[in-house]
């Protein structure tokens, strides 16, 4: 395609925002904060370009291939399709979202924070514009050094505890799945082929068995960390908890997707055999997240933990809709990512401002807030809602077509999965009644004199949310129509292979 | 013969000379308020150095009747030498002046050393490469003992020479085993005298005796025990040449003993470099993980680079084919040129924060300088960074480089190590921007010395670390000529 790069500047606008605050003066918050919401607006602007995508054209548009370190067969390749484009556009509305939020919560060291929330937005959209493996890589990792930032410096009390143990986890996965992309790419180079990370090349070439298993595990590990798929999610209660709001809404709203989009990118196109030989594991770990995420969600005491959760039980259904190798499974997949990244963005958001205003997240210290804050209280409703999966909202979508493709794979799975999804009412519902309907605690009176409702920033940057979440429940086409292709080719790959069939592990 | 010819292929050495007298001379004859005027005279000198070296790129010649050669691998390797000559010329001075440590001598002998380093790494002969070795480690046990009244510098200077030289005894034994073995000391001599047959006895012997002495010299894990406390004891921005130039000179050594005196029965000492890169980034790691001080915890952290390093040459040879042991070997220059680079200036920042001299390095002095001084905060993370192996910076790419070479040659299972040590080295590295970002400053903060040349030099190698993780294909046309000289 040629003209402008619009993926280009999607993805470097806001660090071209990063460099410029770089020489704005750290005392001049209000600039710095103006020029960081500019660059994300920016970025977002570019990004609505992508609603031009094709569902009938080629698979991937808006390339752009340039040649980095040919010796290498690294290029600078980018392009989208379908799943590719919703996902950037839920990574721009939800960074500008979260600039926005962080307006006035945000006091201490404002220049590095900004800076750190553009770097961040960087490396989110460059994972899921890059077409080559090894730019795909450093996109990865330039994501999670923000991310360690944002924690460790504007994180709550145990934020170092938090931090280090976010980047150790998902380090020690992506550093594996390096080797196994090295793998890859040596496999396909010594088969004849010239030495190159391009995904397109890579992709559908027939890898050993061994090779597959092997890579597939480490793929596996770098992604499944991201999801978090239990037994790997430990990181998540805590990162969320010590992070600030903003860093929950794009840990929640978009890291995670990072590793859900990593399977459908890669794990399963480039190594389908070892992708089908593992589905019934992957569904057993899948499952048993939605369940465990909705137990363990019901008793938690404070509310951040419950969301972070609740994101677990969230993301198993991502994971279910995955690995069953239907198109309603994977349709649903892809939305109920979207959904959940807006859904669970909102609830975040929305535990922030309650906690801007009692410094508290204790369930029990709250109640009858429906009283002092209505606003606040519909819309904290809306969001429970949606996150039960009401239809009508953004999140049934996606939990309907997953449980739909599960009872074509097997009943008895869908039996389980959906008495877990009455379990999610169950947690939703209960805190939801604690917060706002409950006699006012003594604790929550003493703020009873100067509780405001919803501010005119809070309502600004929960605006989009509230209109994607009611857009999404009742006009899904559109998303379905972008995802449709690509779904379809995924589904191609891994049903014309035949699993593992002459897997040796090499000792 | 034509020995003008000769002559002008050692352009860099005598260029260096000619440099370490000028500066002896100048010494003498400047007043004590001049006497700065010499790291601008010395840094010059090298730069001159530099262009010598870009005026034999390519001669590719062995002069001097075999002694001496001059191929694009040791040009790229004096070019490195002659950047860690330039960096640490300007970190050092103002680390001296505030302890009134005497600069001229430092610069006489850091120059001397750095005229080792190059005859090291153009040696074609073995009894050369001890010449070089010898020159390049002895100004080394002297800078490490330079300030002399303090304690902990006496000691680690001592205790540098004594193994040393002990190493290097052991290294010559190995030499002359060898000859005794094969009936010459010319390198490619040694190599036509092993290739089609296996080992015998004696050769064995003289292949352990030259890799002790070798390895220990990179400070490879078991022989690592004299690096900590040299490190540790040397003035803060000495130990980042000597974490980075004698060990440049070093894997010269091993690059023209093993990968080319010993090349053809690569096949017999394959194991125990793999096992001794694995010990050496493994042990590393872990003892830099309990550290307190950042000085010490670099200094173990630089043995597990050494590491890294190694498995690159383990990757030679395991190497089923020429492309491959090309591509081990360059692997190894990158990771030498990135290595130098972020690894000087890392220990540079540790001494900017020694300008009270009661301070050593502790990671306390590290607490709160994102908001004291965000501009020094900012460049030691993304050294850190680098040295931890994240994108995009120098530093990952060298680990990638390395990485693609183990995978390439087929030791997979020592790729798998090598990131499952960068995971445990991120530890850390990441602990230190903790303490500038995420702690409180102290009451007393140390203060920071805010010379001009130090922080010139900083900007330059942060600069290099982002430049070259961006676009390594700046130099990895002049890496490839240099590898392939080889082979």
């Amino acid at each position: 395609m040629t003209g402008v790069p619009v993926l280009s500047l999607i993805v470097f606008l806001p660090l071209v925002g990063a460099l410029v605050l770089l020489f704005v003066p750290g005392t001049a918050h209000r600039a710095i904060r103006w020029i960081a919401l500019l660059a994300s607006l920016a970025s977002l602007a570019a990004s609505l370009a992508l609603i031009g995508y094709r569902p009938d054209g080629p698979e991937f548009q808006f390339t752009e291939n340039i040649d980095w370190v040919p010796a290498f067969g690294m290029g600078y390749r980018l392009g989208v399709d379908g799943l590719s484009a919703v996902l950037v556009m839920l990574t721009t509305i939800l960074s500008a979202v979260s600039i926005l939020y962080s307006w006035n919560p945000i006091t201490k060291a404002v220049k590095e924070y900004y800076i750190s929330m553009l770097l961040l937005m960087v490396g989110m959209l460059g994972v899921f514009v890059s077409l080559d493996l090894f730019l795909f890589y450093v996109f990865w990792e330039i994501s999670l050094i923000p991310m360690y930032l944002i924690i460790g410096i504007w994180g709550g009390p145990r934020r170092i505890y938090a931090t280090i143990k976010f980047v150790v986890y998902t380090l020690v996965g992506s550093l594996l799945m390096l080797v196994a992309i090295l793998a890859v790419a040596i496999a396909h180079a010594s088969a004849g082929h010239p030495f190159t990370f391009s995904y397109v090349e890579l992709r559908g070439f027939a890898y050993t068995d061994t090779l597959q298993a092997l890579a597939f595990g480490a793929f596996f590990l770098a992604f499944a960390i991201k999801v978090p798929m239990w037994p790997l999610h430990t990181w998540l209660p805590d990162a969320h908890v010590e992070a600030p709001t903003a860093g929950s809404i794009l840990l929640a709203g978009v890291l995670l997707k990072l590793g859900g989009y990593g399977f459908l990118r890669y794990s399963l196109p480039l190594l389908p055999d070892a992708a089908k030989a593992f589905a019934p594991i992957m569904i057993a770990l899948a499952v048993i997240a939605i369940l465990y995420g909705a137990l363990v969600a019901m008793v938690q005491p404070d509310l951040k933990k419950l969301v972070a959760y609740s994101s677990v039980s969230h993301m198993g259904f991502v994971m279910l809709g995955i690995f069953i190798f239907n198109m309603q499974g994977l349709q649903g997949a892809v939305y109920q990512m979207l959904a959940h990244g807006v859904i669970t963005g909102a609830l975040f958001l929305l535990v922030g401002v309650i906690y801007e205003r009692t410094h508290d997240r204790e369930i029990a210290h709250l109640g009858g807030l429906n009283a002092r804050t209505p606003h606040y209280a519909a819309i904290f409703g809306l969001f429970v809602f949606a996150s039960i999966g009401l239809p009508g909202l953004a999140g049934f979508i996606g939990e309907f077509l997953v449980l739909l493709g599960t009872f074509r794979y097997n009943g008895y799975v869908a039996g389980i999965t959906m008495f877990i999804v009455i379990a999610s009412a169950v947690y939703m519902l209960w805190m939801y009644q604690r917060m706002f309907f409950t006699v006012p605690s003594d604790w929550m009176r003493r703020f009873w004199p100067t509780l405001k409702d919803l501010s005119r920033n809070e309502w600004l940057a929960l605006a989009p949310l509230i209109i994607l979440v009611v857009a999404m429940g009742v006009y899904p086409v559109l998303i379905m129509d972008a995802v449709n292709s690509p779904a379809q080719r995924i589904l191609d790959a891994v049903n014309a292979s035949g699993g593992l069939t002459s897997f040796q592990l090499p000792w | 013969m034509n020995y003008l010819n000769d002559l002008f292929t050692l352009l860099p050495e005598i260029v260096l000379v000619v440099l370490v007298l000028v500066v002896i001379t100048a010494d003498l004859f400047l007043p004590r308020a001049d006497k700065w005027m010499l790291t601008p005279l010395t840094v010059f000198g090298l730069i001159l150095a530099g262009i010598a070296c870009v005026l034999v790129w390519g001669v590719n010649d062995t002069v001097f009747s075999g002694f001496y050669r001059v191929d694009d691998l040791s040009v790229f390797l004096k070019m490195v030498t002659v950047g860690v000559g330039i960096l640490s010329a300007l970190f050092v001075p103002s680390y001296l002046r505030i302890r009134r440590l005497p600069l001229g001598e430092f610069n006489a002998m850091l120059l001397f050393s750095l005229i080792g380093m190059c005859v090291l790494c153009s040696s074609s002969d073995l009894i050369t490469l001890f010449v070089g070795l010898e020159l390049m480690v002895m100004p080394g046990y002297l800078l490490t003992g330079f300030a002399k009244t303090d304690r902990y510098s006496n000691e680690g200077g001592l205790k540098y020479f004594l193994l040393g030289s002990f190493a290097s005894a052991i290294l010559l034994f190995g030499v002359s085993w060898t000859y005794g073995v094969t009936g010459t000391t010319r390198i490619d001599a040694i190599g036509q005298a092993l290739s089609g047959s296996s080992l015998n006895p004696a050769m064995l012997v003289a292949v352990a005796m030259l890799m002790v002495g070798a390895t220990f010299k990179v400070a490879a894990v078991p022989f690592h025990y004299w690096t900590p406390d040299a490190y540790q004891g040397a003035p803060t921005p000495i130990t980042g040449y000597l974490s980075v130039g004698p060990k440049l000179g070093a894997f010269a050594l091993l690059i023209r003993v093993f990968a080319e005196a010993l090349g053809p029965v690569r096949a017999d000492w394959l194991v125990v470099m793999a096992i001794l890169a694995v010990l050496t980034m493994t042990g590393g790691n872990i003892v830099a993980l309990v550290q307190t001080n950042v000085k010490r915890m670099l200094a173990y952290s630089a043995i597990a680079h050494s590491g890294y390093i190694l498995a690159g040459l383990a990757a030679f040879a395991a190497a089923g084919s020429v492309a491959v042991q090309r591509e081990s070997i360059e692997s190894i220059l990158f990771y030498l040129a990135g290595y130098a680079l972020m690894n000087i200036a890392a220990f540079s920042v540790v001494g900017m924060l020694q300008r009270d001299t009661s301070r050593f390095g502790g990671l306390r002095s590290f607490a709160g300088l994102g908001a004291r001084s965000p501009g020094r905060a900012a460049a030691m993370a993304i050294l850190l960074l680098s040295l931890t192996g994240i994108p995009p910076t120098v530093g990952f790419f060298a680990k990638w480089y390395v990485l693609l070479a183990t995978v390439d040659a087929g030791l997979a299972w020592l790729a798998v190590l090598i990131v499952l040590n960068a995971a445990l080295a991120a530890f850390y590295y990441l602990r230190v921007i903790v303490y500038m970002y995420m702690r409180e400053p102290e009451d007393d903060p140390a203060p920071i010395d805010a010379s001009a040349f130090g922080t010139v030099a900083l900007a330059l190698s942060v600069i290099g670390v982002i430049l070259l993780g961006v676009y390594p294909g700046a130099i990895l046309d002049v890496l490839r000529a240099s590898a392939g000289s080889l082979f």
